[in-house]
């Protein structure tokens, strides 16, 4: 096989401490293995990794954090626009990643590489400028405590260039939460597993790019031919326009008629308020604009603005389902504006909301329960829907300030301090619970379990489908159904394109193979490429467990196991821990690791 | 006919820029389009397509030393020949709808792809119109003249079913520019 498009074959790599920076050539076996974005990430942690005697402190100068778009980001097609950023996470000590939209990584890609990997650590708070073969690295000791927006606009400044793109980190990033984001294009986020905090530890508050390349690629008649085709496939799709009116937000009331709406810290799966903080409240009173990620169509962000009341002036992109659903209903908050409020602080800061969402919850109940005193919160009194509480929580996660210090430090620095919160902090691995509830879908507990970055649903979002058609699936077909969505979500990572026109429109599988050879010049089936992301998925196991995970690891959140869904549609459904054991030992099998969950690959 | 640009319809997706470098410049490279999709937040949030409007009096070419640039079947089109690429036109057209890349001599300018303009085709949010100049200011006066009425919504029955018309919304469902 041979490569005609696709890759410019080189990476970039900066080390920080030295102030250098080194082109790497690629060459085409390890394009053609590990495709791109996820998938390089994977590989150069797991090279890092082996020739760090299997050791790496992730907040240390040693970690590396890999930014690498796909073979796909930037190209004519829908949803090109996603970027991987790859690391070793604070958050849960093993490997971790998260794609993040907008156009960032088409910028990226432009400039002329697959992949930019940092090392090493900054003298002083700095950002980095990428102008196609220009790289630089300027000291940036102003932005020290400011917004991402803020960073943003100091780089500006400093660069005196209005169009480059800027991915920043916020205050959380520079203090070391454990759960910062990285931020680019005002509201995308690089989330969940801490690659602020990455970022942070190199004293990088900024990375800056402009890229003028054209991107390769190999067929470009064959290319506009299909991507016309898939364009008019989504358009003519029933639900193309509510998608673009509502995009994820329509998932609250779908989540709360199911019966997999955290309501109350994952106590409960409906909110009874859920009517006053969906899609159609958003649309009515609060939406100003449709927003988009680099070349799709199906504009699935919102841009909200609160226009009176006490959050009055607040505008940000957002909130998304996940977002709305950890702020507002798991936090006994539905005031829409609130969630506005809560949405645009998190981004401002640089923090998680889902983490952000999960962790608060806990607190909220851990009081409740008694298993922490009010002075445990440094006198704060703070109960369900208490808006303000939870907001100047969020202000002390990011500060550091107070109780915030150890909510900062994730799931695992919680249950250090106060081990009774086990039953109460949803989490996997160390990575808080997602915004689905999955204790009545087996599947999904599964996924939550397996996924090699903790209890986020990316991997596999198993819920609806077992839901709705599920009833008939015997065990084994749910886990090969886990494995077939955490093989096929990753390629989505590797190729640079987002999942939810697949996921959401139903757009066929078939069009990512023929995207990939007019691009590449590759003839491959599917099943050859999901044999790669297969492979992936091993190698990012094989990380974990170099790094001490094994099957006691595999397991959902204590609450999904143990407290039956007390109403709802739901009700009285709880995962049966031997029937979990029988389904992890297929998982097992199927995935043709052994009975502790260890792959026989090494390094 | 008339390219109108409805800044609050874009989402920013850029797919405009992709559809016009890759039909007009044979290369996947957005920097190569002859539109530029500005995107501003948060204060204020705008998605604003840039792209040339064939002015009837084209500034562009104020300060041209060559005169390269005419206007033609209500186009304004760029004498290749006549270029001397000194880029006198992207300082002077007013909208900053000319562009230049690095790897192109001569600057980039939209001439409407021989009456079927390719960013058209492609936006999937209707935020590019290509119309005859009559439609022009349309949308305009009729939403003056229901403002004028302070009319938000109607409420009517359609085979027996109580149905409400929305007029006040600017995503453009029922109101077509
Ligand atoms: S294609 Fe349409 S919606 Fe997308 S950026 Fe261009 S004008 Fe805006």
């Amino acid at each position: 096989m041979s490569v005609k498009g696709g890759y410019f074959f080189r990476i970039l790599d900066v080390d920080l401490t030295r102030g250098e920076t080194t082109i790497v050539p690629i060459d085409e076996s390890f394009v053609l293995k590990y495709i791109g974005g996820r998938g390089f990430g994977a590989r150069l942690v797991a090279d890092h990794l082996k020739k760090s005697g299997g050791k790496c402190d992730p907040l240390g100068p040693e970690n590396i954090l890999v930014i690498a778009p796909g073979p796909l980001t930037g190209v004519y097609l829908p949803a090109s626009g996603k970027n991987s950023f790859v690391t070793l996470s604070p958050a849960t000590g093993i490997y971790g990643d998260s794609s993040m939209g907008g156009v960032f990584g088409v910028e990226l890609r432009q400039a002329g590489y697959d992949a930019v990997v940092l090392r090493g650590r900054a003298p002083e708070l700095s950002v980095l400028t990428i102008e196609d073969d220009r790289v630089g690295i300027l000291p940036l000791p102003q932005a020290a405590g400011v917004s991402t927006l803020e960073a943003e606009k100091l780089v500006r400044e400093a660069t005196g260039d209005e169009d480059m793109k800027i991915a920043s980190i916020g205050m959380a990033g520079e203090n070391g939460v454990v759960f910062s984001c990285v931020n680019a294009d005002w509201s995308r986020n690089a989330g969940r597993i801490g690659i602020g905090a990455v970022m942070g530890s190199k004293n990088l508050k900024s990375i800056a790019v402009r890229g003028s390349k054209d991107l390769p690629v190999y067929d470009l008649d064959a290319l506009v031919r299909v991507s016309r085709e898939g364009y008019d496939y989504l358009k003519s799709h029933e639900f193309f326009r509510f998608w673009q009116e509502q995009g994820l937000m329509s998932v609250v009331d779908y989540a709360n008629a199911m019966g997999i709406l955290p309501t109350h810290n994952f106590k409960e799966t409906v909110f009874d308020r859920a009517d006053k903080m969906n899609g159609y409240v958003m649309e009515d009173r609060y939406k100003i604009s449709d927003t988009a990620c680099f070349g799709c169509s199906m504009s699935c962000g919102n841009v909200c603005l609160v226009r009176e009341g006490k959050y009055r002036g607040t505008v940000t992109e957002g909130p998304e389902y996940e977002s709305a659903a950890m702020l507002g209903s798991n936090l006994g908050a539905s005031n829409f504006a609130y969630i506005l409020k809560a949405n645009a602080l998190c981004d401002d800061l640089g923090v998680d909301t889902i983490s952000t969402g999960s962790i608060i919850g806990s607190m909220i109940e851990g009081l409740e329960k008694g298993i922490l005193t009010q002075e445990d919160l440094d006198g704060d009194e703070i109960t369900w829907g208490d808006e303000e509480g939870i907001l100047r929580l969020i202000g002390k996660i990011a500060g550091r300030e107070g109780v915030g210090d150890t909510l900062a430090g994730g799931a695992f620095a919680i249950l250090k301090r106060w081990p009774d919160m086990e039953g109460v902090l949803s989490h996997v691995k160390g990575l808080e619970q997602s915004a689905y509830d999955a204790r009545a879908a087996i599947s999904m507990a599964l996924g939550y379990g397996t996924s090699d970055i903790g209890a986020h649903h990316t991997r596999a979002w198993t819920v609806a489908s077992e839901l709705e058609n599920g009833a008939g699936w015997g065990l084994e077909e749910k886990a090969e159904f886990v494995i077939y969505h955490q093989t096929i979500r990753p390629l989505f990572d590797m190729l640079g394109v987002c999942r939810l026109p697949w996921i959401e429109l139903g757009f066929p599988e078939e069009y990512y193979q023929r995207f990939y050879q007019a691009v590449t010049g590759v003839e491959r089936s599917m099943d050859d490429l999901l044999e790669c992301s297969r492979h992936v998925y091993d190698l990012t196991r094989t990380i974990n467990v170099t790094l001490g995970i094994d099957r006691k690891d595999d397991y959902p959140p204590r609450r999904t196991l143990v407290d039956p869904v007390p109403s709802g549609p739901t009700k009285g459904n709880v995962v049966d821990r031997d029937e979990y054991e029988k389904i992890l030992d297929l998982y097992y099998e199927k995935r043709g690791w052994d009975s502790d969950g260890k792959p026989s690959l090494s390094l | 006919m008339h390219l109108t640009v409805i800044p609050e319809r874009c989402s920013g997706c850029k797919v405009c820029e992709l559809a016009c470098s890759v039909g007009r410049q044979g290369v996947n490279n957005p920097k190569k389009s002859r539109i530029r999709v500005m995107v501003l937040y948060p204060h204020p949030v705008i998605r604003m397509p840039i792209v040339c409007k064939q002015c009837g009096v084209p500034k562009c070419g104020d300060g041209c030393p060559t005169s390269a640039i005419y206007r033609e079947n209500g186009i304004v089109q760029l004498d290749r020949e006549k270029c001397i690429s000194c880029n006198q036109c992207l300082t002077s057209c007013p909208f900053g709808a000319m562009f230049l890349h690095e790897d192109i001599e001569q600057p980039l300018k939209c001439d409407l792809c021989d009456g079927k303009p390719l960013c058209v085709e492609a936006c999937p949010k209707e935020a590019l119109k290509f119309h005859p100049k009559h439609i022009l200011g349309q949308a305009h006066r009729l939403a003056a003249a229901r403002n004028y009425a302070k009319m938000s919504k109607v409420e009517y029955m359609d085979g027996g079913q109580r149905k409400v018309l929305h007029y006040t919304k600017a995503r453009g469902k029922k109101d077509e520019r």
